[in-house]
């Protein structure tokens, strides 16, 4: 059947487009409150050091501090998946930008001053910061008390006395016997830089310890109950006693999933009487202290028939996960489980090891994990078809997953998965694939086409669950409650939309309030992994029914019409056929009056809910099981230029193809698909962490790490949507916001061998390592 | 010590005393609650807090307040007047051209003083023009698209609201 | 708030030299600000005394004669680079002063302000050299003036006494002189530059001057080097070697000096070419 929409699939505006074009949206760094102290932080100048002594006598005397904190009076973990994390280092540090010393004071010049007066003596210890040489024998540990921290059990596996903080593995077939039997093989290396996420408005917390143990926080935050919750667990606090504020939140992309800075605004509250405490990160602090993407070094070996059929793939992922892995480990295991790439293979093994290193900490950022392997995976399938002689789109497609192949953790591919391939021939198509790029007008430079595939499902636990309350007001509008957040996806507008659809009525009269509040807003685990429209827009629907159901009674009692001969159609209730005994929501969204007075029913207000289905933990040992509610795929096919004589890459035209199942809101997923490939592109040619030596971070701020402006936006960039829909899906969609920024760098590293014959392994693509590269091709030849 | 300074903030009169040391940010969000103009970055790299000086975009944080003495300083809650939107502000709402909001204000300035000095801008003029404008989010095009828009909408009359 | 110093306003260039002068070494000039700022919100510089010549009206000067030009120490970048007549006059400052920073930085900064921050990557340097810019100052003892040429003293170190203040910068009339600048950058977007590097040739004497940013520890001018025309590609080769003699690049975050090295004779020859051979194969 199919089901004529009104508002689903149109371009509706977003809702909050007007209070942030007038600048009333007020995000958590506009807010204060009477009272409110500031809070400045002293860091680690050292990536691995002891803390001998900490001398705050002078920063005490101050006037106007009001509290000053140390990791010796904080003997707690934090962690979602992996408690390793203090709320400020105690008696060592482990990378340089740590937190040491919190000082809050009236204000924040005082704060800055008093944490210039903290004496802190540190003898430096050894320093490990290639995650290779962290897994070497002997190596220095960045956690010697590993065994003791708490996780996640049955789902991470660290490995006590070793710098392992979590070992996810893969085992399908038999991988030794098929590369045996492999005519082509390959084995390629791989590594990916640590990469910031860089939003726009850096992470920001003000908290006040209450009365009787309460605590209220205002925080800029993609998680306001796994923040409770994990405030709840890490101070033994009861869930009801917390209470989190999520205002407007100026970008996110993972870094602001979990815990970030509610722990430490809360203690300095409570250590300053109560007082409201502000934690606002500089931007260096955003780069320097709070967390990364990681870095990964990757290596994979293929195996193929003649005829191009991949019969074995073996990859070892070792990432860099700096000084913590609370959300390192969880990107360890979603990139195993995804570390095929969407290719159908019988035999199959890989080990992803997430490692401690002397570095900025690794957590989630769009798309995670998933860049970092696909740059390896699909500059390898680039490599494999050379040397089986194959156009690299056609070896590709023999490989796509289709229906009846089964994945690498023994998930049956079926026809609702979406079309790989369609998302291929889309972009070949578009890009015109197979035609050699036009030559540029100048003979110093080059140009070439370049194609990758990309996959991700939602990395979340097997119980991840949301819920949504709809109240209908006297108007018979729709007040829709939730609390996972829109931090600029737009998530917001396409729950709106399927309110209307469902309840019909107008967009104009559905409402969404720009904050969470986890007193009045009703559960969501967290905005993250591309699950929000998925999970939050199944459960509108069903909020919808309930309300729905709600008014058909009243309306059944008031017409005396039995419920089910009853239409809701354009904001009224009605027999069938009969609108002109129609019955407005308005009038029954209190409860129904009659004539005589008497009243029935009453206030209106629906609840919906949704828990993820049939997910089951991966086995410890060979990795089966189902760990994805859904997959989404799709395609880039790039053209670039590049200038032979200064490394400068251009990027002419990114073509993408994703398949939505169903496009919700053509204007907001436009928009998430050109962001998010520009955000690949800024991992793909200029975006990486670079460290001293000694572990020191030598480009914390705009100056030296740079992000793309809009001088830097490819000449053209087109999006295509495909509409495979997928079962469960609200309205048959799947989850696309992250999906956009993965397999951009792979697709600009497959166009520059095409452009210039050189296999480039390292990300970032800039032009100093572009020209390096040119030059030392031209010596050997 | 403090300097008694006298300014306009979209149009209207203000008097403050301030600290040598106080940028025009923090005058303009901590001391006046004008928390539409936004702080990335403190170093001028990110445009999160241009505001027009004499009609002209620069970055409030790397001015002092006490440089605002006897200045006219335009801010985004100044652009919509009487609860009307601006012209670039519908277009930035038509456009798709905010997602998280948080570089918008900023955006929208840089994008208004370009409007008055160039009422019909090439494409390389927009660019240029909010090139110094961070967005983590949009990708750009909308935004672009969005200053094109406004900038027909406006049929080559400088845009001045 | 930014660090911990005093401000005052000049309404006299002698008050701000004597201001100076009290503050001994504490003290600072602030023109455009968006140096001086940043590196006092750093902590790279911690001055007790701001200096802000903003309101003397002299310093606004711009005055494009036919003679010289004056480019009064307190004119923004972005009034030159929209000025036609001195984008005329002078095409090669104009490109330099337009890939400074931001627009918006760049309706704060000034030329003076680029020199006087002493960066060896400062932008407007390699073009004020080869046009033999003379900078104007004025100290407690009165006015002098240095050529660009002895401006520029080390990292972040120039010719200028601590009382001393940049008044203006003049440059000669560019009769009949082709210039052009070239900047390396990482990305297109503001960045500092990897190397920068202009040119300026007299077609009478047949001579290119050619001075380079970012590789040494001052921009440094190269003497007059003479072409040959009639064998471009020779004169070409000539004066990238004596450029590569000239300098010491280091390696740093932002390149290595061996892509420093590999892209200044491509921005030389690129410059030498647009110059001598103007429309020709690049």
């Amino acid at each position: 059947m199919t089901r004529e929409l009104n508002v689903i699939g149109k371009p509706v505006a977003r809702a909050d487009a007007v209070d942030k074009v007038t600048g009333a949206a007020h995000y958590t760094h506009d807010l204060g409150f009477p009272g409110m102290l500031h809070a400045a932080l002293v860091l680690s100048p050292h990536a691995s050091a002891r803390i001998v002594s900490v001398d705050t006598e002078a920063a005490e005397a101050t006037p106007g501090v009001r509290a000053i904190l140390t990791g010796k009076s904080l003997d707690v973990h934090l962690g979602l998946y992996m408690q390793d994390k203090r709320i400020l280092a105690k008696d060592v540090v482990r990378y340089q930008g740590e937190a040491v010393v919190a000082v809050a004071a009236d204000t924040l010049e005082i704060a800055n001053a008093a944490c210039r007066l903290v004496r802190v003596d540190y003898e430096e210890l050894p320093a490990v910061l290639d995650p290779c040489e962290a897994m070497e024998k002997g190596a220095h540990l960045v956690h010697p008390d590993l065994e003791t921290y708490s996780h996640m059990e049955g789902v991470f596996f660290p490995k006590p006395k070793t710098n392992i903080a979590h070992h996810q593995k893969i085992r399908k077939g038999d991988v030794a016997r098929a590369s045996d039997d492999a005519e082509v093989t390959l084995t390629a290396s791989f590594d990916n830089p640590p990469v910031q996420h860089v939003p726009m408005e850096t992470h920001a917390t003000i908290a006040q310890s209450l009365p009787q143990n309460r605590m209220e926080v205002w925080t800029s935050s993609q998680s306001p109950y796994t923040v409770r919750h994990l405030l709840s667990a890490t101070f033994n606090l009861p869930h009801a006693s917390i209470r989190v504020h999520v205002p407007y939140v100026g970008g996110g992309f993972g870094g602001k999933a979990g815990l970030g800075l509610e722990p430490l605004a809360y203690v300095l509250s409570k250590a300053a009487d109560g007082r409201p405490v502000k934690v606002v990160a500089t931007r260096e602090q955003e780069f320097n202290t709070l967390p990364s993407r990681q870095g990964l070094h990757s290596t994979i070996e293929i195996g193929a028939r003649a005829d191009g059929k991949i019969v074995s793939l073996k990859s070892t992922y070792i990432w860099d996960a700096g000084a913590y892995a609370d959300y390192g480990v969880n990107v360890g295991r979603a990139a195993a489980y995804s570390g095929a790439g969407p290719y159908s293979i019988d035999n199959c093994w890989i080990d992803s090891f997430v490692v401690y290193t002397n570095k900025i900490y690794g957590t989630a950022y769009r798309g995670f994990g998933h860049l970092e392997i696909l740059w390896g995976i699909e500059r390898a399938m680039d490599q494999m078809a050379r040397k089986l002689n194959m156009d690299p789109a056609e070896f590709r497609r023999i490989n796509l997953l289709k229906e009846g192949d089964t994945t690498i953790t023994g998930e049956a591919f079926t026809s609702g998965h979406g079309k790989p391939q369609q998302c291929l021939d889309a972009v070949t198509e578009a890009i015109g694939w197979g035609t050699p790029s036009t030559p540029p007008d100048v003979p110093h430079k080059v140009r070439g086409k370049g194609i990758a595939m990309l996959h991700k499902a939602p990395a979340m636990p097997t119980y991840t669950s949301c819920s949504v309350v709809i109240k209908l007001d006297e108007d018979g509008g729709a007040d829709i409650l939730v609390s996972g957040v829109d931090y600029g996806q737009g998530t917001y507008t396409v729950l709106r939309q399927i309110a209307a659809e469902e309840l019909s009525i107008p967009i104009e009269k559905t409402h969404i309030t720009w904050e969470c509040d986890t007193a009045f807003s009703p559960y969501d685990w967290q905005t993250v992994a591309s699950r929000f429209a998925y999970m939050g827009g199944n459960a509108v629907i069903e909020a919808s029914a309930d309300c729905l159901g709600q008014l058909r009674s009243m309306a059944s009692r008031a017409l005396d019409v039995p419920s089910e001969l009853l239409i809701c159609n354009g904001g009224s209730v009605y027999p069938d056929g009969q609108p002109d005994r129609a019955i407005s929501y308005a009038t029954l969204a209190l409860g129904y009056t009659f004539e005589n007075g008497n009243s029935i029913g009453g206030p209106v207000i629906g609840h919906g809910r949704f828990i993820a289905k049939g997910l089951t933990h991966l086995d410890p040992e060979t990795g089966q099981g189902l760990p994805a509610q859904y997959w989404t795929y799709g395609a880039h096919a790039v053209e670039v230029e590049v200038d032979t004589q200064t490394g400068e890459i251009e990027v002419l035209n990114i073509v993408s193809a994703l398949d939505a199942g169903k496009v919700l809101n053509p204007k907001l997923c436009l928009g998430q698909v050109v962001g998010g490939v520009i955000q690949g592109l800024g991992s793909a040619l200029w975006e990486g962490f670079v460290f001293s030596e000694d572990g020191r971070f030598l480009n914390p701020a705009f100056v030296d790490y740079k992000i793309p402006t809009a001088k830097d936006i490819p000449h053209r960039t087109q999006q295509i949507f495909l509409e495979n829909p997928q079962p469960g899906g609200p309205y048959g969609a799947r989850g696309v916001a992250e999906h956009p920024m993965i397999s951009v760098p792979s697709a600009i590293g497959n166009a520059l061998y095409d452009a210039l014959g050189i296999e480039f392994m390292t990300l970032p693509l800039n032009y100093e390592r572009i020209l390096t590269r040119l030059r030392e091709n031209a010596e050997a030849t | 010590m403090t300097h008694d300074i006298v300014f306009t903030v979209n149009g209207n009169p203000e008097r403050a005393s301030v600290p040598a040391t106080m940028t025009l940010l923090d005058l303009l969000r901590d001391r006046l609650a004008l928390t539409g103009t936004k702080e990335g970055c403190g170093i001028g790299e990110c445009g999160a807090c241009t505001v027009l000086l004499n009609g002209k975009p620069i970055t409030a944080c790397l001015m002092l307040a006490v440089e605002a003495d006897g200045q006219a300083i335009e801010t985004i809650e100044g652009e919509a007047v009487g609860g009307e939107l601006s012209v670039l502000q519908q277009s930035f709402i038509d456009a798709g051209a905010t997602q998280c909001g948080f570089c918008t204000p900023g955006m929208i300035m840089s994008a208004h003083g370009l409007l008055l000095r160039s009422p019909s801008p090439s494409h390389d003029e927009i660019v240029e023009a909010i090139a110094g404008n961070l967005c983590r989010c949009t990708g750009y095009e909308a935004i672009i698209a969005a200053i094109r828009l406004a900038a027909d909408r406006l049929g080559g009359e400088p845009h001045d609201a | 708030m930014l660090g911990n110093f005093e401000y005052t306003r000049i309404r006299s260039i002698d008050e701000g030299c004597r201001a100076l002068a009290d503050a001994k070494e504490a003290g600072a000039v602030l023109a455009g600000g968006t140096d001086l700022l940043v590196e006092i919100r750093n902590g790279l510089k911690s001055p007790k005394l701001l200096v802000d010549c903003k309101a003397l009206d002299d310093l606004h000067v711009l005055d494009t004669s036919p003679e010289k030009t004056t480019i009064g120490a307190s004119v923004t970048l972005n009034r030159l680079i929209e000025n036609r007549t001195f984008r005329g006059h002078y095409p090669a400052l104009a490109d330099a002063l337009e890939s400074i920073g931001t627009y918006q930085l760049r309706n704060r900064a000034t030329v003076s302000g680029n020199i006087c921050n002493g960066s060896p990557a400062a932008d407007s340097a390699p073009v004020l050299l080869v046009l033999d810019a003379t900078v104007h100052v004025h100290g407690v003892g009165g006015p002098r003036v240095i050529p660009i040429a002895d401006f520029f003293a080390g990292v972040k170190r120039t010719a200028l006494n601590p009382d001393e203040i940049v008044t203006s910068i003049t440059l000669p009339v560019n009769a009949g002189r082709r210039t052009s600048f070239l900047k390396q950058q990482r990305i297109k977007g503001h960045d500092l530059a990897v190397v920068n590097a202009a040119g300026a040739y007299d077609p009478e004497t047949r001579e290119v001057r050619l001075a380079i940013g970012s590789c040494a520890p001052t921009p440094v001018l190269l003497d007059p080097i003479p072409m040959d025309v009639s064998d471009l590609a020779a004169s070409i080769n000539h004066a990238v070697s004596l450029v590569q003699r000239s300098v010491s690049p280091i390696s740093d975050v932002r390149a290595s000096a061996g892509y420093r090295n590999a892209v200044l004779p491509v921005l030389v020859t690129r410059i030498l070419r647009e110059l001598l051979d103007p429309g020709g194969e690049a």
